[in-house]
């Protein structure tokens, strides 16, 4: 094979159809590279280029992709990022979902940037990498399995205790729609129903062994950019911590209790009465097993913050539990269910993971059935049983196999998720929702976090911090900060509205590029040593001395040959998003969709810090109209315009959608001031 | 005299060390040729890294019939004489660690030469779980860290408030 222009890259794509059978190897392309840089973008223009936008999410018309960046598998902190995208059988809409771990890198040592799998198999099977051989596998004696036990199986069956295993689960199998696909036994690609598609496709695992090398296009350069960006990271107060290493993504529980924007109870409340005994702290003193340095920290690929966890449960009823714990798991099968017993919830965690649901999804749903239980919507027959009721472990973890197996009309209706079995149930049921476009709402309350919610809003897969992520509102030591980069001091701060569409839009570029570099979103949300935060910081601190900085163009520059910088990378962020709301564009998305739940609209929380506050229902139509103006899209309809796309080069794109009547009929002009 | 410590019980399995080793050695990103390895089992949420220890009595260094494999002392190290070397792979056999791979292109045994005295993999490990470092002090640290330990444990059991815990 020619060795490929680019630096970081593998340089091919490899192309599954499973209906033929067939097993392709393609050049990647290098306007793909140099428009949309990989991971997560570049699957957006894949299923844009390639997906009829009809197709039946679980029919064999719907493509799963599975793609790496250019900095995937490279020395640099965090590399081992992959992203999974294809149309979400849960929304109906673009879904994607990011995971970690060392599946990605070796995908790429093997020799490929991504995969591509179309088509449905006959009959289960796995497809099988080892360089460059490529093959299917039957995998009847897997289906039926858990991803933990199928996994082991494939590592046993190949000798191979370091076999890179991506696998489905049972729920997926059985047509769950948020299913989730897993890599190295425990980490989700969760969001989106993504493992369902390719349970659908009859493909129950990925297999890959690597052995390859991958190559930059300037070494010197590169290391001394790797260097700096280690140094910033390791500078940077909050790394500094090392809170964020000590107990992983749960040391937020305790803080999001403490500054009032915990959901609780299916978003009743915003304080948890039992934060404590769920925290982050309570799961390394009880069950993290590795004592030192710090206890239970495990990494993905290249990255000292190793935010994953690993515990055991030793005796009592839950004995046998092992794997990880995250925020979002302790938030939804804990608070938002009401349940202060770690233990369980940890269970919970793990059989999600085995059974391959979402946890997400999985715990909102439970939550919205206890409330509907509890509101009389759900009488006790229709719960055949079980006394699902706030507060109630066993019901819950039970409420997960009966999901899972889709076990009676209850199991069947769970397995909808929010929107469709609230839709189902009827009876005013809908009333209690917290979705957005479809997809659950994650573990940050809206009406606290005005950035957050706005994000859940306008982001491309529904409800989800992962678009925006703007953890920079929950800092407010970031004042001099916020003035500077958002334009208003309120933009640190929980409660405030002041400069959150340009924080979102900010952290929305940003992230795009970092999903498509195949890099962590902790190294420009939660932790801030991107570029130009800490020279903003050394700015104002006069005298002090100059902060280091990670800087993403500088990073990608040296590792692919290709020049960014700041502001051509924040353009190939925006022109991401664009991608992706180009898809959506066709699902039907429009303006009435970037909105919230009708719960934060109109009940106040009910305590805590943030006692009253509402999102106000007209404050949010202001701020979505300077978000579509920022964004350059069409503020009555929601739908791109012509002039921004060809401003980001996506002719293409423009006249696909003028082709199809959905771009915006009115050219919008810029004014002089903008263009400025 | 300075040794090649590698300690799991630190180790967070980020296989920086490996990135680090396949680039300053081959000047590429490639794992496979790492002379340092981190075995990862996921499955029970273990990292564990492996190499070549440098041993005091190499069955490598005893078992090569050309005696091109040597100890050097100021490097508290293992090393080859490829000049030496005549590819028979031995060593590869004698290892009990694996440590010895053989690569076919170069047809050339390779293994962790401790990059001349000042090895890549130590300086990209953020937790410390690989150190090189006398070889003397590493009772002494241990000792001192139980010692805080049990310091800690007796001030707890005598019901004083420990910091940060609880």
């Amino acid at each position: 094979m020619e060795v490929f222009e680019y630096g970081g890259y593998a340089g091919q794509l490899l192309r599954v159809d499973l209906t033929k059978g067939e097993v392709k190897k393609e050049p990647l392309s290098k306007e793909l590279c140099t428009l949309y840089i990989g991971g997560r973008g570049r699957d957006a223009k894949i299923l844009y280029d390639e997906l009829p936008p009809e197709a039946d999410p679980l029919s064999p018309d719907n493509i799963l992709c599975i793609s790496t960046g250019p900095i995937t598998g490279l020395l640099g902190v965090t590399t081992g990022r992959l992203n999974v995208a294809a149309k979400s059988p849960l929304t109906g809409i673009y879904g994607n979902s990011n995971a970690g771990a060392h599946w990605g890198p070796e995908l790429k040592y093997a020799g490929y940037d991504g995969i591509v799998v179309k088509g449905k198999s006959p009959k289960p099977v796995y497809l099988y990498i080892e360089d460059d051989l490529v093959e299917f596998r039957d995998a009847s004696h897997l289906w039926g399995k858990g991803v933990l036990e199928t996994t082991s199986i494939l590592q046993r069956d190949h000798g191979d205790h370091d076999l890179k295993v991506a696998a489905v689960g049972p729920a997926a199998e059985n047509g769950v729609l948020y299913g989730c696909l897993i890599f190295d036994y425990w980490d989700a690609a969760g969001r989106a129903g993504t493992g369902t598609v390719m349970a659908s496709k009859n493909l129950k695992a990925i297999t890959v062994r690597g052995t390859g090398a991958l190559r930059v296009a300037n070494p010197n350069r590169y290391m001394e950019v790797v260097r700096e960006t280690w140094q910033a990271l390791l500078e940077e107060p909050g790394f500094r911590t090392q809170e964020h290493a000590a107990l992983g993504t749960p040391v937020i529980l305790a803080v999001g209790n403490a500054q009032g924007w915990l959901p609780t109870r299916n978003f009743r409340e915003t304080v948890f009465e039992r934060a404590y005994d769920i925290a982050g702290e309570a799961f390394r003193d009880r069950f993290s097993i590795k004592e030192s340095p710090i206890p239970g920290g495990r990494a993905c690929l290249s990255c000292p913050n190793r935010c994953k966890r690993f515990g055991r449960i030793e005796s009592g009823k839950y004995a046998g539990t092992k794997g990880g714990i995250e925020f979002e798991t302790l938030a939804a099968f804990g608070s938002k269910c009401g349940i202060g017993d770690l233990e369980a919830v940890f269970h919970a965690s793990m059989i999600a993971n085995d059974l391959g649901v979402d946890t997400i999804s999985c715990g909102n749903t439970i939550a919205l059935f206890m409330e509907l239980h509890e509101e009389g919507i759900l009488s006790h027959e229709e719960l055949e049983g079980l006394d699902l009721h706030f507060g109630n472990a066993e019901a819950m973890v039970e409420m997960i196999h009966r999901i899972a197996q889709k076990k009676g009309k209850l199991g069947e209706l769970g397995a909808l998720g929010v929107r469709r079995a609230a839709k189902a149930i009827g009876k005013g049921a809908e009333k209690y929702t917290t979705d957005v476009k479809g997809l659950e709402t994650i573990g940050t309350d809206p009406r606290v976090a005005i950035g957050f919610g706005f994000g859940y809003a306008v982001s491309s897969r529904g409800s989800d911090h992962l678009r925006a992520h703007p953890v920079f509102e929950m800092l407010p030591y970031f004042r001099g900060v916020a003035e500077e980069l958002f334009g208003s001091k309120e933009a640190c701060m929980l409660g405030a509205f002041g400069g959150k569409v340009r924080l979102v839009f900010w952290h929305e570029n940003m992230a795009a590029v970092t999903d498509s570099m195949g890099t962590c979103r902790f190294m420009h949300a939660s932790f801030y040593p991107e570029y130009p935060i800490p020279e903003i910081v050394s700015k104002q601190f006069k005298g002090g001395k100059k902060l280091p900085s990670l800087k993403y163009y500088e990073w990608l520059s040296a590792a692919t040959g290709i020049p960014f910088t700041y502001e051509t990378l924040l353009r190939a962020g925006e022109r991401i998003i664009a991608i992706e709301r180009a898809l959506n564009t066709r699902f039907g998305i429009r303006r009435k969709d970037d909105t919230l739940p009708s719960r934060f609209f109109n009940q106040p929380v009910p305590s805590g810090k943030f006692k009253g506050r509402i999102f106000p229902r007209d404050r949010f139509e202001t701020m979505l109209d300077e978000y579509y103006e920022l964004r350059g899209w069409d503020k009555s309809t929601g739908l791109l315009t012509e002039d921004k796309l060809l401003e980001l080069d996506m002719r293409d794109v423009a006249d696909d959608l003028k082709g199809r009547g959905l771009l915006a009929s009115k050219v919008r002009m810029k004014t002089a001031k903008e263009k400025e | 005299m300075k040794k090649l410590i590698f300690n799991p019980e630190k180790c967070t399995g980020c296989r920086a060390c490996e990135l680090a080793c396949s680039f300053s050695c081959e000047g590429l990103f490639i794992p496979n040729k790492s002379r340092i390895k981190v075995a990862r089992i996921d499955e029970e949420g273990m990292d564990i890294p492996m190499g070549c220890f440098h041993c005091d009595q190499a069955p490598c260094m005893l078992l090569c019939p050309v005696r091109a494999i040597y100890f050097d002392k100021d490097m508290g190290g293992v090393l080859i004489n490829h000049d030496k070397c005549i590819g028979c792979r031995l060593c590869m056999t004698a290892c009990p660690f694996g440590a010895i791979s053989y690569d076919s292109e170069r047809r050339l045994v390779y293994k962790c030469d401790l990059c001349g005295g000042d090895p890549e993999c130590v300086k990209w490990c953020f937790t410390q779980a690989l150190i090189y470092e006398e070889a003397e002090t590493l009772a002494k640290d241990k000792r001192s860290k139980k010692v805080e330990s049990t310091v800690a444990a007796l001030t707890a059991a005598a019901r004083l408030v420990v910091p940060g815990r609880g």
